[in-house]
């Protein structure tokens, strides 16, 4: 039987191509994102174990209440002078101190160096080369007295710097001009995990880091015959309350998992996109599967009028799907070598730089392939392969004929039930107490559901959407029909196109929604011409030296200068905006319900109208605060708002309260209001020439301002939406594969058609029109339930400031009008076919 | 080589002059038609007889211009077919000929009145009303035409064929053992259909059988044997055609 399996699959190449490559792009996309994944993770293990393998044990401060993304970021740094009570520690051999902060490198044309997302590094490169582990010089010296400084190698090739170069270096306070002595390495990497890096002497760093005195941390190398772990306890006990000693490796580890936490809505989005690669992958490979058995029904009837029994054909078939399974698992394997690469490099054209050295395979993401490339094909072929079994070899000698579409109430019910229990989930999940993993199980709700239903609504659909091609003459009137022959075959088939889209929409709506909500932001509430902001929104922000240039001006009335941050209020953690009380009600408008933004003192708290009311809070009572490093705070409360659009945060505290609890804090926007009957666009100018030596901020009118931060989104949504597209490329194939084994099926209709005078082109134009029915189906189902999905997100995000719901039906139609050319497209191969058909072959009966 | 010539009175809807129709190479070389010439008369009703193998089937492609002639020539009418190319051989069937297959006719997406005027759709032409009813009519399918090909018996889904192939007007038509798939009863029905489209209608109709009951609707039966014509016979008895047959070694 076995023998027989291999043959009957190598007598259909087409076929077998088809299927195998639907099932090989399903395990490709999901294998590549897969080991894109790991060869991230891996990469930052790697770093951060190479940075700290100097290292036998650390010295730190005990982490503070509030979690922070980055775990230092809630210690408060250690007095000087406790080095010399670990130096005093018997087994520790050398112990250095070291600290860290931002510090923004310049390149040779004096732009900054800004790397997207990761964090601008300054600090100092240990004294003892023995301590700094795997950072190693690879050109030049360490920097050995002020006005020095070594660069990490990706930011030297960046920003065409090399020893002896000059660059200024944009810190908290005043830029400094330095001098490149040194460059150096991670091991095998240019930089950490796409950070920059400026290394500077401990003096230094320590003053222009504003840590005189202080140290972030000791690092300590111990003697010969103590383990890490024994000295770590020593060191330990000897230390005052509040600091501990723990080992190199410990620290390594945790920086790597927090790191990895970080990054992790990029696995889970990289995840998320593998789920519905598979997804969609499964229905190509479904429905390639059901036809392919259905037409080879004729062959499964021979054998069983020659004696097999219905579990000989089974296991026939499955034998088949696993060997099918197999080997295109493997080939898709392959191929997510490539898609993984194709990834990075779309995500690095987006400016989004991952650090991926070399890609790793892990075994798992080798066995995951193959195991979900061979279940969903065995899966898929169990259905079919009962179905054949059951067909008796007179059946099977008859032509195929539409059966009647009947549709069981069953289906309805499980439907309609399935979409309806989606889409309370997803609400729940939103805007209810229910946990965020509704949302994607709601979604994954309303797909089956929808998928159940299809079958019904495509029938309607067809008829409607195939209307206008019956002025197209009889191709588009047959291609209508023909569509409509076979409701479940047409109905998955455009399913698969369906979850593609879906994202697509939901993600063009919520973009659109973001965009037009802040504009209107912009328009309503603020009142300055002018904003100073950082170049990219990816920077930490621009030092507040700035706004005193900015101050100074000519034509400039009011600055109004504002940060941003985290804390934990009333236990909980959340984010503040920090603003000047004197002149923010020039500048914006934030809706106070209760008291003045003017009212807002040092030491206290204006809260978001409705979080007050959830609290039962009035003017004058007490939040209980605690900021990362300088801990506990009581700050009171001096007035409500209402009008989140510009603040985006529940707490809004005064610059000043900012400074006191997080010393070396950044701007993160300049607001600035003209003098009364002053030029805006020769202010602004002026504004730009005095920020030259400050290109760590820069200025914008409302307009620039609006386009930045839309090209922003627009840049975040096409590369979601070039990943996306990806699924929807698949989902294509499987429209040629549909249209290909149709043609296959419907050879004698088309011989007869071609006998009785259609030409080439007619039918090459039918199978056309087929095809565009089908993804025109798909697009419309999809844009529909792209446009729900949407909406509910951004309804479910009203409260953070997201408040208008933009649906961009021009962009939805164009989608929809893509969908159309690309089922033009997908037709072209079987519609090649289906043109060349023999006339005599097809209708002479032998 | 046997030459049929045209009687008087009649023309020609299509002929062929010394048609060699030759399958494969060499040694494995066979000779479906060899030379062979015959006329179709127009207004007449001819059948095609001849014994399995002897290329009566493959006669009728020829002429109808579904498959090409290895030498010889083929008209239509006037005008020679056997050069043409794969778009004007189209044309010339949409346009000049109808078909009437053993068995799968009919689009099974269509219903029977939008299968019988298909040929027209796709020609892009306008049915002639008062023609197709009159057609209709005759078939005998009016409650039936709404109906879809798999909700017809196979008398019913062959008379849908037939009013297909004359729907047009068609200066002929090719009927491929059109009644190989029916029972007595249905299978007369259709013949005497396409007998009444001769007489009363003025059609041509070209049709190959191996039944002699068949034959005897024709005008006129000619007789192939190993690719070749024999004989011909003028309006034929069930029982003079299988004597004939007999003759020839069927």
């Amino acid at each position: 039987m076995f023998g027989a399996t291999i043959k009957g699959m190598l007598a259909h190449k087409l076929r077998l191509f088809l299927t195998a490559t639907s099932i090989a792009l399903g395990v490709a996309f999901l294998a590549g994102t897969l080991m894109l994944n790991d060869s991230m993770q891996r990469a930052f293990d790697d770093v951060f174990g190479s940075v700290n393998s100097g290292t036998d044990v650390a010295v730190r401060a005990e982490a503070g209440a509030v979690k922070t993304e980055d775990p230092d970021d809630s210690r408060p740094p250690l007095p000087a002078k406790v080095i010399d009570v670990v130096r005093g520690v018997d087994g520790v051999a050398v112990a250095e101190g070291s600290v860290r902060g931002y510090a923004l490198l310049t390149d040779s044309h004096g732009k900054p160096i800004q790397p997207q997302g990761a964090p601008t590094l300054g600090g100092n490169l240990a004294s003892d080369p023995g301590m700094r582990g795997d950072i190693t010089l690879r050109t030049g010296r360490a920097p050995q007295r002020p006005g020095e400084v070594a660069i990490d190698a990706s930011s030297a090739k960046n920003g065409d710097l090399a020893v002896g170069s000059t660059t200024r270096i944009l810190f908290r306070g005043a830029p400094e001009k330095y001098t490149v002595v040194g460059t150096v390495g991670y091991a095998g990497e240019d930089d950490l995990g796409g950070s920059t890096s400026a290394y500077f002497d401990l003096a230094t760093a320590q003053r222009v880091l504003g840590k005189q005195a202080v140290y972030d941390s000791i690092s300590v190398k111990a003697g010969d015959g103590v383990s890490d772990s024994t000295l770590a306890k020593r060191v330990d006990a000897a230390l005052p309350r509040g600091m501990e000693a723990l080992t190199g490796q410990a620290v390594a580890d945790e920086a790597s998992a927090a790191v990895k936490k970080g990054l992790g809505f990029l696995s889970i989005a990289l995840e998320g996109f593998a789920g519905i690669a598979l997804f969609v992958g499964s229905f190509i490979i479904w429905n390639t599967f059901s036809m392919q058995v259905a037409q080879r029904t004729r062959e499964l009837a021979l054998f069983r009028a020659i004696g097999a029994t219905r579990r000989q054909v089974m296991r026939t078939i499955l034998a088949e799907a696993v060997v099918l399974g197999l080997v295109a698992s493997a080939i898709g394997i392959v191929l997510g070598l490539g898609m993984a690469k194709a990834l990075s490099a779309l995500m690095t054209t987006f400016g989004f730089v991952l650090p991926t050295a070399s890609l790793r395979i892990q075994p798992s993401t080798v066995l995951v392939g193959f195991l979900v490339g061979t279940l969903v094909t065995v899966v898929a072929a169990v259905a079919p392969a009962r179905r054949a079994t059951r067909v008796l070899p007179v059946e099977a000698l008859r032509d195929a004929a539409p059966t009647a579409t009947q549709f069981s109430h069953t289906r309805l019910g499980l439907g309609l039930a399935l979409a309806a229990g989606g889409v309370g989930a997803l609400l729940w999940g939103l805007f209810g107490s229910g946990t965020p993993l509704l949302i994607p199980g709601g979604v994954v709700g309303v797909v089956f559901g929808v998928t159940i239903l299809a079958p019904m609504i495509v029938l309607p659909m067809a008829s409607v959407i195939g209307a206008p091609l019956k002025g197209a003459g009889v191709s588009g009137e047959l291609a209508r029909e023909n569509a409509m022959r076979n409701p479940k075959r047409t109905a998955s088939t455009a399913m698969a196109l369906v979850i593609g889209l879906t994202m697509v929409a939901a993600v063009t709506v919520f973009g659109s929604s973001l965009k037009s909500s802040f504009s209107d932001v912009l328009t309503s509430s603020v009142k300055a011409e002018l904003y100073v902001l950082t170049p990219t929104p990816n920077a930490e922000g621009f030092s507040p030296e700035v706004t005193k240039v900015v101050q100074g001006v000519d034509g400039v009335d009011v600055v109004s200068a504002s940060g941003f941050g985290a804390a934990n209020f009333d236990g909980k953690a959340g984010s503040f905006t920090s603003i000047d009380p004197t002149t923010a009600d020039q500048a914006f408008d934030l809706g106070m319900v209760d008291g003045k933004a003017a009212d807002l003192k040092d030491g206290g708290v204006l809260v978001y109208d409705k979080t007050a009311k959830t609290k039962g809070w009035k003017v004058g009572d007490v939040v209980s605060t605690a900021f990362p490093r300088q801990g506990s705070a009581a700050l009171r409360i001096d007035g409500m708002y209402d009008d989140k659009g510009f603040v985006n945060a529940d707490y809004v505290i005064s610059l000043g309260t900012h400074d006191k609890y997080v010393p070396d804090r950044l701007e993160s926007t300049d607001m600035v209001v003209v003098d009364n009957g002053a030029d805006v666009d020769a202010v602004e100018q002026r504004i730009d020439d005095a920020l030259a030596t400050h290109p760590d901020a820069t200025v914008m009118n409302q307009q620039e301002f609006e386009g930045a931060l839309g090209g922003f989104i627009d840049q975040l949504l096409s590369l979601v939406t070039v990943m996306l597209l990806l699924a929807v490329l698949i989902a294509l194939l499987g429209i040629v594969n549909t249209l290909a084994l149709s043609v296959f099926e419907r050879t004698r209709e088309l011989g007869l058609l071609r006998a009785v005078g259609m030409t080439r082109a007619q039918v090459r134009a039918m199978v056309r029109w087929e095809s565009v029915v089908i993804s025109v189906i798909g697009a419309l189902i999809g844009a529909a339930l792209g446009i729900g999905l949407g909406i509910a997100l951004t309804r479910a995000l009203a409260d953070q400031g997201i408040e208008k719901v933009a649906v961009p039906g021009v962009q939805l139609a164009l989608y929809v009008l893509a969908a159309a050319v690309a089922g033009v497209l997908a037709a072209i191969g079987p519609a090649r076919r289906a043109s060349k058909v023999d006339v005599l072959r097809a209708v002479v009966t032998e | 080589m046997t030459i049929i010539e045209t009687r008087a009175g009649t023309h020609s809807a299509a002929h062929a002059r010394a048609v060699t129709k030759a399958y494969g190479e060499g040694e494995a070389r066979v000779l479906a038609l060899d030379d062979v010439s015959v006329d179709i008369e127009s207004g007449r009703f001819t059948a095609i007889m001849g014994p399995s193998g002897s290329g009566k089937s493959t006669l009728l492609h020829v002429l109808a211009g579904l498959d090409r002639p290895t030498s010889g020539e083929v008209y239509i009418g006037d005008t020679e077919i056997s050069g043409m190319t794969d778009k004007q051989l189209t044309l010339l069937r949409r346009d000049k000929i109808g078909f009437i297959f053993q068995s799968f006719n009919l689009l099974p997406t269509l219903t029977a009145q939008e299968n019988i005027v298909l040929p027209l759709k796709i020609a892009g032409r306008k049915p002639d009303p008062l023609w197709v009813q009159s057609i209709v009519e005759t078939v005998g399918l009016g409650p039936r035409l709404k109906h879809k090909p798999a909700e017809l018996s196979g008398g019913q889904q062959q008379r849908v064929a037939a009013a297909r192939a004359l729907a047009s007007k068609p200066a002929i038509v090719f009927a491929d053992e059109p009644t190989g798939a029916l029972d007595s009863k249905s299978g007369a029905d259709l013949l005497g259909f396409l007998q009444h489209a001769v007489k009363e209608l003025d059609q041509t109709v070209v049709m190959v059988t191996h039944d002699p009951v068949a034959a005897c609707y024709a005008d006129r039966v000619v007789f192939l044997t190993d690719g070749d014509v024999v004989d011909e016979m003028l309006s034929p008895s069930s029982d003079e055609v299988l004597e004939h047959m007999k003759h020839l070694g069927a």
